[in-house]
């Protein structure tokens, strides 16, 4: 096939996913805002103590704000996609794999658009505190409106990494089955802890948080260059080619592990 | 003795997953860690009140490991699930009253996380963060008086977040808010004195600082065991709604079609 064709596929696969989403409205309405109202009450429980004691090592409550808000737009991206990636392991104790490896198609390609997630909440959350973010730093002067379509470009790349954290962490359900655990660490506590300026940890936290689980490539290294001007503009032409590599590795490792794959019986 | 047999038999149903919540474990902890070094880094610029940072870092590894006793419960203490499979109809049915049934069941549960989760996950804090533990009897007896009457209170919360999927057939975004709250008014991340004077007073009229809050400040000994009639209060007053509620319940149940 094509690759035009594929990707004709994926958007009409992607499009019955939408439509049956939307014969629950009101669940989606009330999912929507209860997650913009959980990401509210992360985001202030932080807030309030910059509030109270003015910056942590050094980083305003904007610049946390910043991270914050990457961190949460690269991660709706991400699961708007990916969403099926995260929840692999249904497919694997359910064995409703089996049933996407007899597809015509590459697995992945059939895998993502089996729900395509709409997180209105997240990217209001989200949009939100960054555009409060931008305008504070950008009328202390602290940055100027280049930063915006910066901005855009590494929630891109911060999506990209995040994807092929998961993408990785997922296909290590070939040999585990059971991956929930693994992703609470991989992916939820990594991200949280890349929610905060990786300098508050040690030494090797923030190593594994910058090589084993790269998630500090998605907000704070550029974040270095883009609000404190440390480095250059390479910085962000090295998170774009930690992104690629990041891909390209998760991407080699799936199709391995795919050939690792045993059904489970039922 | 049906109450104690439910409560042991969902405490014997977790054991057989041991090991995956030994790795779920690490992850809370991280996240507890993460947390402990904020407040490090906040504490290297500023004092940090009547705790100073070493006393953060206990009050934070005490709130972290606590969270699996009143924090963490059963979703709804799975009422919304049994309205959608219709197992709730069985359940009505049953010659013991749903409340003290669902809720010796969750006892187990909490005895469960207990053992294998917040034991774990303060050891291991104790040992990261050199952590000192109380060594007055009188402070870990209401400490744990105080642990004790969170749990109901979160029971009894959890409860009334179940039986409103009698209405709504979908209660998670109850739940949800109710977490949402935890992190904000029970005083998880950041102790209720430091928070702005409305928000506190907020807090203080709700029954979210029993549950972390309290317990924590006992345990630490900044407090001695009176805040305990609050808790007590709020067991008594929430316990009455919970079976006001099944009242209603019972009289509310539809069957849907199989």
């Amino acid at each position: 096939m094509k690759r035009t064709s594929w990707f004709h596929l994926y958007k009409m696969l992607i499009r019955t996913s939408i439509r049956s989403r939307m014969q629950y409205k009101f669940n989606f309405i009330m999912a929507s805002v209860l997650a913009a109202l959980i990401q509210i009450s992360e985001f202030l429980m932080v807030a309030l103590v910059l509030h109270r004691f003015g910056a942590i090592k050094g980083w305003s409550l904007h610049e946390i704000g910043y991270l914050f808000a990457i961190m949460t737009l690269s991660k709706t991206l991400y699961r708007t996609f990916g969403n099926e990636v995260h929840h692999l392991e249904k497919y694997l104790v359910n064995g409703e794999l089996d049933q996407l490896l007899t597809r015509p198609m590459p697995v992945l390609l059939a895998l993502l658009p089996q729900n395509f997630r709409i997180m209105a909440g997240e990217v209001l959350q989200g949009g939100f505190i960054l555009c409060w973010s931008l305008a504070g730093m950008m009328y202390s002067g602290q940055i100027g409106w280049i930063a915006i379509p910066f901005s855009l470009l590494i929630i891109l790349t911060g999506a990209v990494i995040l994807f092929s954290i998961g993408l990785a962490t997922a296909t290590l359900g070939f040999w585990t089955t059971r991956i929930e655990e693994l992703q609470t660490i991989t992916e939820d506590a990594a991200r949280t802890a890349a929610q905060y300026p990786l300098t508050l940890y040690p030494k090797w936290m923030s190593g594994i948080l910058l090589t084993v689980i790269p998630v500090g490539f998605v907000n704070y290294i550029p974040s270095l260059y883009l609000l404190r001007g440390e480095g250059g503009a390479w910085v962000l032409v090295a998170v774009a080619a930690v992104a690629v590599l990041s891909l390209a590795a998760s991407l080699r490792f799936w199709q391995f592990g795919l050939t690792k794959y045993q059904s489970t019986g039922s | 003795m049906l109450y104690f047999t439910l409560a042991s038999k969902a405490y014997s149903r977790n054991l057989q997953y041991r090991g995956a919540h030994m790795v779920h474990n690490l992850a809370s902890a991280m996240f507890g860690y993460m947390y402990a070094c904020l407040w490090i880094g906040i504490g290297a610029d500023h004092t940090l009140g009547e705790y100073g940072t070493q006393g953060m870092i206990s009050y934070i590894a005490f709130t972290q490991s606590s969270l699996w006793i009143s924090g963490f419960l059963t979703n709804g203490l799975g009422i919304p699930l049994s309205v959608r499979t219709g197992q709730i109809a069985l359940d009505l049915m049953r010659p013991v009253h749903l409340f003290t049934h669902l809720m010796a069941r969750e006892w187990g549960q909490i005895a469960y996380q207990f053992v294998y989760k917040s034991i774990p996950i303060y050891l291991l804090f104790s040992i990261v963060f050199s952590l000192h533990w109380p060594s007055d009897v009188s402070t870990l007896f209401y400490a744990a008086l105080g642990l004790a009457g969170a749990a109901y209170l979160s029971i009894c919360m959890n409860y009334i977040i179940g039986a409103t999927s009698m209405w709504t057939t979908e209660s998670s975004w109850l739940h949800w808010g109710n977490h949402a709250m935890m992190n904000l008014l029970a005083g998880f991340f950041i102790p209720l004195e430091w928070l702005p004077n409305w928000l506190e007073q907020l807090a203080w009229i709700s029954p979210y600082p029993f549950l972390l809050y309290v317990p924590t400040r006992i345990y630490l000994g900044f407090e001695d065991g009176s805040l305990l009639w609050g808790t007590l209060l709020w067991c008594v007053f929430m316990t009455l709604i919970c079976l006001v509620i099944t009242q209603v319940l019972r009289r509310k149940v539809e069957v849907q079609g199989g």
